[in-house]
């Protein structure tokens, strides 16, 4: 019996390196064509261990191309579009889920916030470019921060209604009946005490703006206003590709969800789902 | 009526006010950037541009079914969305069941089964147009030094293997997120059941079947849905790897409708359309969550 329980804890470990070889192996080949010379990049069969580390295609990405002000352009989007959401997400969220609304609106209201993020992306991105083109704000970075800010609202209001909900009362009661107000106990008592929670929901919109793909491509075609995925994509869509350039882009885009995803771990099956998983 | 309730209900009158104005900024902004968008939508789909001036018709919905690409574009949709999710749902509910005890270092093994899902969908799609390059991609190479002929083997340029192709990448990508949520379902089951099938003599299998399956049917559900959803708007990943092509032969419902609205500005007949595709996923939605109610 123990010697059965071994074998099968051996093919377990097996199984699970086998996963991960097949995760990470595609993105480590990614990594090590960006540090490639092109002789090595096309050389057969393909070195994946050894070959000469070279910064050049970094240097031709973010120095001699537009990478960089692209860079600076996704970020701009992601931050300030989160902090849009998260201001505006919040409160409703705190309405939604402390305060008893007439005709069951809380759950009506929470239900059809939720509806507005299970459109098809493309089903929105057909009028909102017509809507950008006529206010004249297409290739500008206004049109992402707006329209992000809009996309992540649901998220947010889900997930902090979640949070708000694991609170108990008693806390905020206290407060009040030290005489604080309605909004001064929300911002001294509870906004605190949501902190991590605030801070996760955060770091997810903060991940789905930098990502986002299609709005960016529909809205911005203009180097002054495209976001690092649009000017990835760019490049591959190119006829003649510059695979070390592509690659040493994406490798930059990938630092900072790498880092927020390892933060995040303890909530990230709670925010996938919609905080209907509370993992 | 507990006592935090009334504290929170009273005064009726004046308790409105508040909420009214917390709520406020969030409604203004769906209603203007997410309903508006969509009755802007229902307009121009219900428009065609003539020489005489804008006519208000049911041309384009007319035109969904005479035409040809768009039944075919579907038909992808529906075989990538239904393959993919068999793979990812199976590989993920496997790794979970094999995660769900104590071994060390599952910590770094899940953070690292997380890369995947996180990456940006663009960079995804990058990564696996260079595994897939068939001149100097690691697929291919790796495949060539075991002495494999990989001569027809051109992955997303070959009309035959580029929709296993996008579906296999999608199912690199998103079957950590099933594992993860399964796993996250699987330790939410207390120990109680497993004792009982333990004293009554049930086999491994039957355990699974009759203790591990039921109980983990909320997750399942939800799972199924979200990934539901995001495999048939799928567009990143696919625009990145083959534009759709080669030919015709990965272009999904969502790539045909940019191509209609952004390739060839026939902005009414891409939102008939996308009408066409939220339609579907709303009925499909409604059937999940007829399910999930009904545990």
């Amino acid at each position: 019996m123990k010697r059965i329980e071994n074998r099968f804890n051996f093919f377990r470990i097996l199984c699970l390196f086998v996963a991960l070889l097949f995760a990470l192996a595609p993105v480590y080949w990614m990594l090590t064509i960006a540090l490639k010379t092109e002789v090595d990049q096309f050389a057969i069969p393909p070195p994946w261990f050894v070959f000469t580390p070279t910064l050049e295609h970094y240097y031709d990405a973010f120095v001699t191309r537009a990478f960089g002000q692209y860079l600076i352009t996704s970020a701009i989007v992601a931050v300030t579009s989160t902090a849009c959401a998260l201001v505006i997400g919040t409160l409703a969220a705190y309405a939604l889920a402390r305060f008893e609304l007439p005709w069951r609106l809380n759950q009506r209201l929470s239900l059809w916030i939720l509806s507005t993020r299970m459109f098809p992306a493309i089903v929105t991105a057909v009028p909102l470019f017509l809507m950008m083109r006529d206010v004249r704000l297409l290739n500008t970075r206004a049109s992402l921060i707006i329209v992000y800010t809009a996309f992540n609202l649901p998220f947010v209001v889900w997930m902090m209604r979640g949070f708000f909900a694991d609170l108990p009362r008693d806390l905020e009661e206290a407060a009040l009946v030290d005489g604080d107000s309605r909004m001064g106990a929300f911002v001294r008592v509870v906004l605190p005490l949501v902190a991590p929670g605030l801070a996760a929901t955060a770091v997810f919109c903060l991940i789905v703006s930098w990502n986002e793909f299609l709005f960016a491509l529909v809205l911005t075609q203009t180097d002054a206003a495209m976001t690092l995925p649009v000017g990835i994509a760019g490049r591959v869509t190119q006829y003649e590709i510059k695979w070390g350039v592509m690659s040493a882009a994406a490798s930059v885009a990938i630092v900072p969800i790498l880092v927020f995803a390892l933060a995040l771990q303890r909530y990230l099956v709670r925010g996938l789902s919609m905080g209907a998983v509370k993992g | 009526m507990p006592k935090s309730r009334r504290f929170f209900n009273a005064p009726a009158k004046r308790e409105l006010l508040l909420p009214a104005l917390l709520i406020a900024p969030a409604m203004a902004v769906l209603l203007s950037l997410s309903i508006y968008p969509l009755l802007y939508s229902v307009t121009i789909s219900l428009q065609q541009e003539t020489a005489a001036g804008i006519n208000w018709t049911f041309g384009n919905f007319a035109r969904l079914a005479s035409d040809s690409f768009f039944w075919t574009a579907m038909a992808h949709t529906f075989v990538y969305a239904a393959a993919a999710l068999t793979c990812e749902f199976l590989l993920g509910l496997a790794l979970a069941l094999l995660l769900n005890s104590q071994i060390r270092g599952r910590g770094l093994f899940r953070a690292s089964l997380l890369v995947p899902m996180m990456l940006p969908t663009v960079v995804v799609g990058v990564v696996w147009r260079l595994m897939l390059n068939p001149d100097f991609g690691a697929i291919n190479g790796t495949l060539a030094r075991f002495g494999i002929s990989t001569e027809s083997l051109t992955w997303t340029a070959s009309p035959r293997l580029a929709m296993l192709s996008v579906i296999a990448v999608d199912v690199w990508q998103w079957t950590p997120f099933v594992f993860l949520v399964l796993l996250a379902g699987l330790q939410a089951i207390p120990q109680e059941p497993y004792e009982a099938a333990l004293i009554d003599g049930s086999s491994r299998w039957q355990t699974f079947r009759h203790v591990t399956l039921p109980l983990l049917k909320p997750a399942i559900l939800i799972v199924l849905l979200l990934r539901t959803m995001d495999l048939l708007r799928v567009f990143d990943q696919i625009f990145i790897l083959t534009e759709g092509g080669p030919g015709f032969a990965t272009e999904t419902i969502s790539l045909y409708i940019y191509r209609t609205a952004f390739r060839f500005f026939d902005f009414g007949y891409a939102a008939a359309m996308s009408f066409v595709l939220l339609a579907l996923t709303n009925v499909i939605s409604v059937i999940y969550i007829r399910f999930l109610s009904h545990r």
